[in-house]
């Protein structure tokens, strides 16, 4: 019934896996082009151990890691590399405190986790290359793809109207039956157009260093956002283009900058505001942005600096209700007006 | 095999009324032509039986049961234009209506489709206006179905195919298929149609068996001395369709007992009165055209 559909699908996603084999053969350059670098030791460490009078140790422990221990009796540093292979190195860095404006702390980045403490008058610095990434990072690029999938697929029922409703309205379905399934197979390209995404920037990762996922805290969350936002997304275009047998692409087409304006326009409160005619638009604009799915999308989280785990903002959980709602309602209005139409 | 009933099938699009008080029922395995000059409505009856377009008033049944889903298995549809979607191949669309339609035969689609010289390779962009109306007719035929809905399915075909797609008609009907089309080819409609309708604005102005509609309607033609004739107690009779005058020739159609009009003609003064048969397209002429139309239609028929 939805064949029609499955093959815009398939032909979405392979431009998507076209686009992403670009992707993954440009990380594969940079890979060859930086080989030196990216096996190499860092080139502080690699200066401690030049200095004159450095020592190097080596050995090896019992769960096979390779340690490399650095001392510069000079300049009193000690740099202990771990070296777990595949799974990436432990970097302790202890040197002396001696800089008043450097503060304890903990960034991370994907997989390369740094913090800082200061022991007494040492400090020590630990970084954890090849750590285990928040899988939200994978999402945040799943979720980019996902919403442009969303708007090429959108609008599947004007696209019908478009010519063809002699072959969509004459199968033996009901109109609403075949709607449902149209969109069901477009949720479907979307989840499957990130999950293509997820595995593209995975083969990227893999050709620096070991991938490891961290599903913790956020990362269900950010996994459930980055497909409801997407699909609320498409749900709001196929909506607004259901009843339409020409001109759907101009929606399509503008459907991003109309909603980029909308936030900008609500988010800007300036002194246009301050008449009551301003607050008045304000307000409108306000109220009409909060029907846009990018409105809930938000992946502001805070980082918990004793786990490293990152925690999603409080309401997050209503954000993420939203756009279930916001889907659920248009997505029926899609099909309500695919009811109505006629050839 | 379904026999469809259209009752009081009103369309108004806004102020304008595409079929007005349509009634007609096709029977259960006859070959149903539907005539009508452009915009006569034609299309939106179709579309209206198909629920394609949402009638104003009025009910089209299948069997006595209103259109539902389900009946969509029975029914195979060639619309007027391509609506065959311009970036899939021919054979995607094989495939679209083998997944859709549980008695699709795939190899008789191919079948058809390699007689119409149609490669599946092919995306349907890449199609003639020709080959597309072959393309979505072979899909429809291999359909099985029981009953065909098919507009103009001859548009744009070269007149060997032409022939081809009346002869698979033919063929379909033989097979106990319903059929309903429409053609401006009045000739292939006689040729095939065991029934007709024509409708005109939206009104059913004719309707009947061909054969029928052929033996009932004839020309009695006649020449008097002179342009004075009178055609007293003649013209008001309900048999004569219409009375046409041209100098001293008049020619009545009559719709029943052409003889009679012989012999009264002839009682008036006459002379060389005949009857004059009419072919379908004559009969739909006269159905459709306005009075003062018809003398080129008579001159025509008597030529």
């Amino acid at each position: 019934m939805t064949y029609v559909e499955w093959l815009r699908v398939r032909n979405i996603l392979r431009v998507t896996a076209i686009i992403l084999g670009i992707f993954i053969a440009i990380a594969l350059g940079l890979r060859l082009y930086f080989n030196k670098e990216v096996t190499q030791d860092t080139a502080f460490i690699n200066h401690v151990q030049m200095q004159p009078g450095s020592t190097v140790a080596h050995a090896t422990l019992p769960d096979g890691t390779t340690r490399t221990t650095i001392h510069d009796p000079k300049d009193n540093t000690t740099v202990v590399i771990d070296n777990h292979g595949a799974y990436g190195r432990h970097i302790e860095i202890t040197e002396p405190y001696k800089h008043a404006d450097t503060h304890d702390g903990h960034v991370m980045m994907g997989s390369i986790s740094v913090n800082q403490a200061r022991r007494g008058d040492m400090r020590v610095t630990t970084i954890d290359t090849d750590s285990r990434t928040p899988f939200i990072f994978y999402m945040i690029a799943a979720d980019v793809v996902g919403l442009l999938i969303a708007t090429l697929l959108a609008a599947p029922f004007a696209r019908e109207s478009d010519g063809h409703l002699e072959y969509a309205l004459t199968k033996p379905a009901s109109r609403e039956l075949l709607g449902i399934r149209t969109i069901g197979v477009d949720v479907a390209g979307i989840v499957l157009a990130e999950a293509l995404t997820v595995a593209a920037v995975i083969i990227c990762q893999a050709m620096f260093e070991m991938p490891q996922f961290d599903f913790r805290g956020v990362s269900i969350n950010a996994i459930l956002m980055g497909i409801a936002a997407p699909c609320a997304w498409y749900a709001l275009i196929a909506a607004a283009t259901a009843s339409m047998k020409r001109g759907y692409g101009a929606v399509v087409g503008f459907a991003w900058p109309v909603a980029l304006a909308l936030g900008g326009l609500t988010l800007w409160s300036g002194y246009w505001t301050g008449s009551l005619l301003g607050a008045a638009i304000h307000n409108a604009l306000w109220v009409i942005n909060h029907a846009s799915p990018l409105t809930y999308m938000s992946f502001n989280v805070t980082e918990n600096h004793a786990t490293g785990e990152l925690i999603a903002p409080a309401n997050f959980g209503v954000r993420l209700t939203i756009e279930l709602a916001l889907f659920v309602i248009y997505s029926a209005l899609a099909v309500f007006q695919w009811k109505r139409v006629e050839a | 095999m379904s026999t469809i009933t259209i009752q009081h099938l009103r369309k108004t699009y806004g102020a304008y009324t595409a079929v007005d008080d349509l009634t007609l029922t096709i029977p259960e395995g006859c070959v149903f032509g539907l005539l009508g000059p452009n915009g006569a409505g034609k299309s939106t009856t179709f579309k209206c039986m198909l629920g394609l377009a949402f009638p104003t008033a009025g009910t089209v049944t299948y069997d006595g049961t209103a259109l539902e889903p389900s009946t969509f298995e029975r029914i195979a549809y060639v619309p007027e234009k391509s609506v065959l979607y311009d970036w899939m191949t021919v054979a995607e669309h094989v495939e679209m209506q083998r997944r859709a339609f549980k008695k699709f035969n795939v190899a008789r689609a191919n079948e058809l489709l390699a007689q119409f010289n149609i490669d599946t390779r092919k995306k349907a962009r890449a199609l003639s206006k020709g080959m597309k109306t072959a393309t979505m007719v072979a899909l429809a035929i291999a359909r099985e179905a029981d009953t065909l809905i098919l507009d103009e399915p001859t548009s744009g075909l070269d007149p060997i195919n032409q022939r081809h797609v009346l002869n698979l008609i033919i063929n379909e009907s033989a097979r106990g298929a319903s059929i309903v089309f429409s053609s401006h080819q009045i000739g292939q409609v006689e040729r095939a149609a065991e029934r007709i309708a024509v409708i005109d604005r939206g009104r059913l102005v004719l309707e009947g068996a061909v054969d029928d509609l052929k033996a009932d309607r004839k020309i009695v033609e006649g020449i008097f001395p002179d342009e004075s004739y009178a055609l007293d107690g003649i013209a008001n009779d309900p048999r004569i369709a219409r009375v046409d005058r041209s100098g001293r020739i008049v020619r009545l159609l009559t719709t029943d007992g052409a003889a009679d009009f012989v012999h009264k003609v002839e009682a008036m003064g006459a002379s060389g009165v005949r009857i004059v048969d009419l072919n379908l397209e004559d009969i739909f002429l006269y159905a459709v055209s306005p009075n003062d139309a018809t003398a080129d239609v008579v001159e025509g028929v008597t030529a």
